[in-house]
């Protein structure tokens, strides 16, 4: 919408051409100019310049809705709206499961299960509506290679057996899921930037990225001056991105993240708490009894304060007693926090009641 | 009719040839015509016209300023001002402490700003206040009209209708406790469908977006003269990025922030922003301050800061001109943001406490 040519806003020629030589040629240009500046630039009245202002403006403007003609939307389609992940009490807490046209984070300390709730969603939205999924490809960008796509036959079989009764239809399950390997944070702006193109063409229903958290930290040392500003950039670009393609296709995107404590050179950040669940919950666990739990540091999610204004929806794993984990609702626009249970077994997830 | 003639909003061109032809007052202008001007400035004679129509409307305009007529600058006593605001209507949040720290609610004519980590309530206290703008005015209302200006995506359907569906709840209960007249005429056009359809929604993706829209905002306002609350759920997110050049940035903050007083005086509406949390590295810890930067806060009249203490959620009102600050804990329920219950009360009420000025309170039933 920036990227506008003043052109296609419906400006007259003589000023267009006007505008190009003082370098102003889209609408982003234009808008950020103070009036008296534009009145130099076009030579006109005040008054005209106010007039040339509303029709850019009305080139870029966002079309109004109300909210109830989006209720209507969403009632016509109930299905589109979740991403059921079959765990039932987190689908209930949830109104349905993973948001379809919002970010969810999944975030945890390794080997809890962030990769195996991935691979168990990328099954999910394979199957046909009728199952609760959303009959589409999914697009998954590794970045840590820890894709398997044995394990990812095995869930399926284990998980619905009924339906994946024949090798065919988990052949046809596989060749659904396109997998990405990007090891640079380069290169996976650039896959985000391409995938308009291959959800149209695919028709992709859900995108993973696993895992965000390790190629961002490879890169970025937030210990050196300025890193922590072209981070947060990098990082809100990306989000800013994704949340344009989860919208405009109504599909829900998964990333995952991980666990960090605070920097560890006595600078304690207790501020950089993003809920209560993040303090409370996982220094019970990962520190020791008393009071020496809190001033060793805080366990938060990574990538900063920026990154979790982006996510929508936020569910954090946990080690419980081994083999139990817990899985935790943090963020969420329609949830309360909550706490579930779950083992990993041959079919994924399974939920503990 | 003697203003000079360089502060006539013309085209700079256009001055700079009058300026260089002698032309000093508006009135020499006026007295020569267009034919006379277009012969001795070398322009065409349309453009000569069009010229004099800009200047004969800023001298009447001036005119009328002069004589006390409806201009955009107004002189009143402060006394007017008084009777103005105490008649003015405030836009209940539901949670009766945040009501009474900000001494009534959310002020129509007044920029309010609502800073927090992410997940602390602000969206959820913005949707609050988007249903609660429409109460009729028997229940305590301003019965108005609001803009949702979202920018994060992260504005929920579904969670709007359920605080709709509680507010209507709850203003029905109060009927059925008065049984008036107006409240039960209120009553028939105060419906979820009639809720959802007076919230208009606009999604920005980037900040050139918002600019347009907020542009474009108050010929909106003047269709929709019912509009008492403006929202906009994250002024920060779109500013965060990509954005190298922050005198710019500034430069678009400090316009936004005019326009938006601007809309929110000429309308009499409500405007309130979200803004988010940074990390401010100092030298031996770190705090949370309101994103884009210490002129920004000059900005809102209005101030509040949410934030955890604990469990608990906490707001602070930081800034105001006219209440103390005070710090006090809120909730967030299946129908929306409520005060905390204290732990004497059972769990199942239905009650919230109400602002005694605008509503009886409601004896407990259950």
């Amino acid at each position: 919408m920036a990227a506008k040519k003043l052109r296609r806003a419906k400006l007259p020629q003589e000023l267009c051409e006007r505008l190009s030589r003082y370098q102003i040629t889209t609408c982003q240009d234009f808008l950020c100019l103070s009036l008296l500046e534009l009145m130099k630039v076009t030579g006109q009245s005040y008054r005209n310049v106010q007039k040339l202002l509303c029709q850019v403006s009305l080139a870029c403007a966002p079309k109004m809705q109300t909210a109830y003609e989006m209720k209507v939307r969403r009632s016509v389609n109930p299905s589109s709206a979740f991403l059921s992940t079959t765990l039932h009490s987190l689908d209930e807490v949830l109104h349905g499961g993973v948001p379809c046209g919002s970010l969810t984070e999944i975030t945890s300390p390794p080997g809890c299960g962030k990769t195996q709730f991935c691979i168990l969603m990328s099954v999910l939205a394979t199957l046909p509506v009728s199952m609760g999924g959303l009959d589409g490809a999914v697009v998954y960008i590794d970045t840590e290679s820890a894709f398997s796509a044995e394990r990812l036959v095995e869930i399926a079989g284990n998980r619905f057996p009924a339906y994946f009764d024949s090798d065919e239809k988990l052949f046809c399950m596989t060749r659904s899921i396109h997998l990405y390997r990007e090891l640079t944070c380069d290169s996976v702006l650039k896959r985000i930037k391409s995938l308009e193109e291959e959800i149209i063409s695919k028709k992709v229903k859900l995108i993973i990225i696993d895992s965000v958290a390790s190629v961002v930290r490879k890169e970025f040392d937030t210990q050196l001056q300025g890193n922590l500003a072209e981070r947060s950039n990098f990082l809100a670009r990306g989000a800013s991105l994704l949340k344009y393609l989860a919208e405009e296709f109504s599909i829900p995107v998964i990333l995952t993240n991980q666990i960090t404590t605070s920097l560890s050179n006595g600078l304690a950040i207790p501020a950089d708490l993003v809920s209560p669940a993040d303090d409370l919950f996982l220094s019970e666990v990962s520190g020791a009894p008393g009071s020496g739990k809190k001033e060793s540091g805080c366990v938060t999610a990574a990538l900063g304060n920026t990154w979790s204004h982006s996510v929508n929806t936020r569910l954090i794993l946990q080690y419980h007693n081994l083999p139990t984990r817990q899985i935790l609702v943090a963020k969420s626009p329609v949830a309360p926090f909550s706490v579930f249970f779950y083992t990993i077994e041959k079919s994924g997830l399974v939920l503990q009641d | 009719m003697q203003r000079a003639v360089g502060s006539l909003p013309l085209g700079p061109a256009l001055r700079a040839r009058l300026a260089a032809a002698g032309f000093q007052t508006a009135q020499e202008l006026l007295d020569t015509g267009p034919c006379g001007l277009s012969r001795e400035i070398g322009i065409s004679k349309e453009e000569a016209l069009e010229a004099l129509q800009v200047v004969r409307q800023e001298c009447s305009g001036d005119a009328a300023r002069t004589a006390g007529g409806a201009g955009t600058t107004r002189k009143c006593t402060a006394l007017e001002l008084l009777e103005e605001e105490q008649a003015q209507g405030f836009i209940i949040t539901f949670c009766s402490a945040l009501d009474n720290i900000l001494g009534g609610g959310v002020q129509l004519t007044k920029i309010t700003e609502v800073c927090g980590a992410p997940g602390v309530g602000k969206t959820q206290l913005c949707m609050q206040l988007a249903v609660d703008v429409q109460i009729p005015e028997c229940f305590g209302g301003v019965c108005g009209e609001a803009v949702f200006i979202d920018t994060e995506g992260s504005f929920m359907v579904d969670r709007v209708a359920d605080i709709a569906a509680a507010c209507v709840q709850h203003c029905r209960l109060i009927a059925e406790a008065h049984q008036e007249e107006d409240h039960q005429k209120a009553l028939e056009t105060f419906s979820l469908e009639s809720i959802l359809s007076h919230i208009y929604y606009f999604r920005c993706r980037d900040y050139i977006e918002l600019l347009a829209q907020v542009y474009l905002l108050p010929d909106f306002l003047s269709e929709h003269s019912k509009v008492r609350l403006v929202v906009i759920d994250g002024i920060a997110f779109p500013f965060r990025h990509d954005f190298e050049d922050l005198s710019l940035r500034t430069r678009l903050l400090n316009g936004l922030a005019q326009q938006l007083i601007i809309i929110a005086n000429d309308h009499k509406s409500a405007v309130v922003l979200t803004n988010q949390m940074t990390t401010r590295i100092g030298q031996s810890q770190s705090t949370l301050v309101p994103a884009l930067g210490e002129s920004w806060g000059h900005a809102a009249t209005v101030r509040l800061i949410f934030h955890w203490d604990k469990s608990q959620r906490l707001a602070t009102l930081y800034k105001s001109p006219s209440q103390k600050e005070s710090t006090i804990p809120y909730t967030i329920t299946p129908h929306g943001f409520r005060d905390v219950q204290p732990p004497a009360v059972t769990q199942n009420t239905e009650s919230t406490e109400m602002n005694p000025r605008k509503r009886p309170r409601r004896e407990e039933e259950k």
